[in-house]
């Protein structure tokens, strides 16, 4: 009874000391977010501090970040959008049809899954410089409208369910489009969520692609947005911390619902960054 | 061309479009690139063969640059994954607020690394946490931090970097963990295997393909490190991984473009290698689990 116990205390302790490692570094992001600017942020006056709103009212009123904030939002909103669309009807052609074509087009895919995308910072650089996409919305958005990871997860999806239900509707005489949206789509629900989840999660979190492509303030991401505060002179960390925790509260906030999608995504040999 | 394959064809043209456009264009252009001397100011360009190759050879930022990125993807790829081992072990088994501490321990790795790195450029400086610690223990960290010191800022990127990763291979752990049939541990127990014997004989071997699975995947991100480094140091303190040279070359002052698409090529080649491994093991893998 006591030895088992102590196990547990000591197994507590164990994952304590590491919880602690793994939350401290963000806790500190949210604290000093907290802390009026100028004030000292040395160890113990992360007990003893003020706290303020007066960072945020700083950052939305007279900084730029409701813009960065509106940027992410939209652009991850529309990219996830775009690869719940896109994916969705490339993955149902890839699954339902045989032949040499489909053979080929899923090659593609799977081709495009062992290319690493910052290779092609040159060339997609000088991509939207030609095409006038650089500098707009559209740098940001049309690359990354349909994730080959996305397509390769709910082809797997789909593979698993037989093709019963579809057949019977077009015994029934419904058309394609109908088919797809009324019967398929609501099928693939699941494989759709995690899908919906690791293209937010991804695109909100970039920063390279949405950093090289633009260059006009109006249009910088939250990720963006904040190395450039970073690279001027001296950090204001009260500042920087609460334009980083705005960042950041969407992503845990959802972290928090969708536990369960997040981790079966990664499971299926999903992508984070 | 009949309707249904017409259907099939428009169904298609997102990813037909996405992938000439983004994918083959610019990985043509790029090889191609790479034989020119291209840069943006420009006007003109000419054929130059494999002299960006040559030139890569003799330059002494691109060599440190691989030498970097080789630290840093030897550096961290092994410590990552024996400390996502033992953290899968840790919250493998059932117990009160096991969902907490998984949760937790996953966080890191769902942050921006623009954020992480932000938050450990300040727990890195003379006076911030780590440094406090440190010097509590009798460790006097560098005049300017560990960050703004050539000889150790790499170390520091990588330490973090191995904080920020461990939760998501934690994750892949914990799955293959979960396919390992408690019958196997059971038969174990009743021959009287300890807990030690257990792990090494089943727990272990069996997850090898995971394993293995984690060090590939993990091998592939990391040779592309960019982003902690730009954020952290802008490539100085030694630390200016691969993509990092090909971004400074090709994006910054002088536009470089061919020489820089040149490197990103080489870079391309190493990877390429990694992923035709993972892809192998993904296929595997699969039919594992």
């Amino acid at each position: 009874m006591v030895r088992t116990i102590i196990r547990a205390a000591g197994r507590y302790l164990v994952l304590g000391v590491v919880l602690v490692i793994m939350l401290f570094p963000l806790a500190w992001m949210f604290r000093v977010a907290f802390m009026s600017p100028g004030s000292s942020i040395a160890l113990g006056s992360l007990f003893t501090g003020d706290f303020t709103l007066g960072n945020f009212t700083d950052l939305f009123v007279s900084g730029s970040i409701g813009r960065y904030l509106f940027n992410s939002a939209f652009v991850a909103a529309v990219v996830t959008l775009g690869n719940i669309i896109f994916c969705f009807m490339v993955a149902y052609v890839l699954a339902r049809r045989a032949g040499f074509w489909m053979k080929a087009f899923f090659a593609t895919v799977v081709l495009v899954l062992m290319i690493p995308a910052h290779i092609l910072i040159v060339p997609l650089y000088v991509l939207m410089l030609k095409t006038r996409m650089y500098d707009t919305y559209w740098a940001l958005i049309l690359p990354w409208l349909v994730y080959p990871i996305g397509i390769f997860l709910v082809k797997q999806y789909l593979e698993a369910i037989p093709p019963s239900m579809e057949e019977a509707a077009r015994i029934d005489g419904a058309g394609e489009a109908r088919i797809l949206l009324t019967v398929v789509m609501p099928l693939c629900k699941p494989a759709l969520a995690v899908l919906a989840i690791q293209a937010f999660f991804t695109n909100w979190n970039s920063f390279l692609f949405p950093f090289i492509f633009v260059s006009r303030e109006e249009l910088r991401t939250l990720p963006v947005g904040l190395a450039h505060y970073q690279g001027q002179q001296a950090i204001d960390w009260q500042h920087l911390m609460a334009g980083s925790a705005v960042a950041v509260l969407p992503i845990l906030v959802l972290f928090v619902f969708l536990q369960r999608q997040i981790v079966s995504g990664i499971t299926a040999g999903g992508i984070k960054q | 061309m009949s309707q249904s394959r017409l259907t099939a064809l428009i169904l298609l043209s997102p990813w037909i479009l996405s992938f000439l456009v983004f994918w083959l264009f610019p990985l043509v252009y790029s090889l191609v690139m790479g034989f020119t001397d291209y840069r943006l100011v420009a006007r003109d360009w000419t054929w130059v063969g494999f002299d960006n190759y040559r030139s890569l050879l003799q330059d002494g930022a691109f060599r440190s640059s691989i030498e970097n990125t080789l630290v840093f993807v030897l550096g961290t790829v092994p410590v990552t994954t024996i400390l996502a081992l033992g953290m899968a072990l840790l919250v493998n088994r059932q117990f009160p607020g096991r969902g907490l501490f998984r949760a937790g321990f996953f966080m890191p790795s769902i942050t921006a690394i623009v954020v992480i790195a932000l938050i450990f450029t300040n727990l890195y400086q003379r006076g911030g946490y780590i440094a406090t610690l440190a010097e509590m223990v009798g460790v006097t960290p560098p005049q300017h931090g560990w960050l703004y010191n050539e000889g150790t800022a790499l170390y520091a990127i990588m330490a973090m970097d191995v904080w920020m990763a461990v939760g998501y291979y934690m994750l892949i752990f914990l799955a293959g963990l979960k396919s390992i049939p408690e019958e196997l541990y059971e038969a174990a127990r009743i021959q009287g295997a300890g807990q030690l014997r257990q792990f090494f004989s089943i727990t272990l071997p069996l997850l090898r393909p995971v394993a293995l699975f984690i060090l590939v995947i993990n091998s592939i991100k990391s040779f592309q490190v960019f982003i902690e480094i730009f954020v952290m140091t802008k490539g100085k303190f030694d630390t200016a991984s691969m993509v990092y040279f090909v971004y400074e070359t090709g994006l910054t002052t002088a536009f470089q473009f061919g020489y820089a698409s040149a490197a990103a090529y080489v870079l391309f080649v190493i990877i390429a290698l990694f992923s035709i491994l993972q892809f192998a093991l993904l296929r595997r893998r699969q039919s594992l689990w």
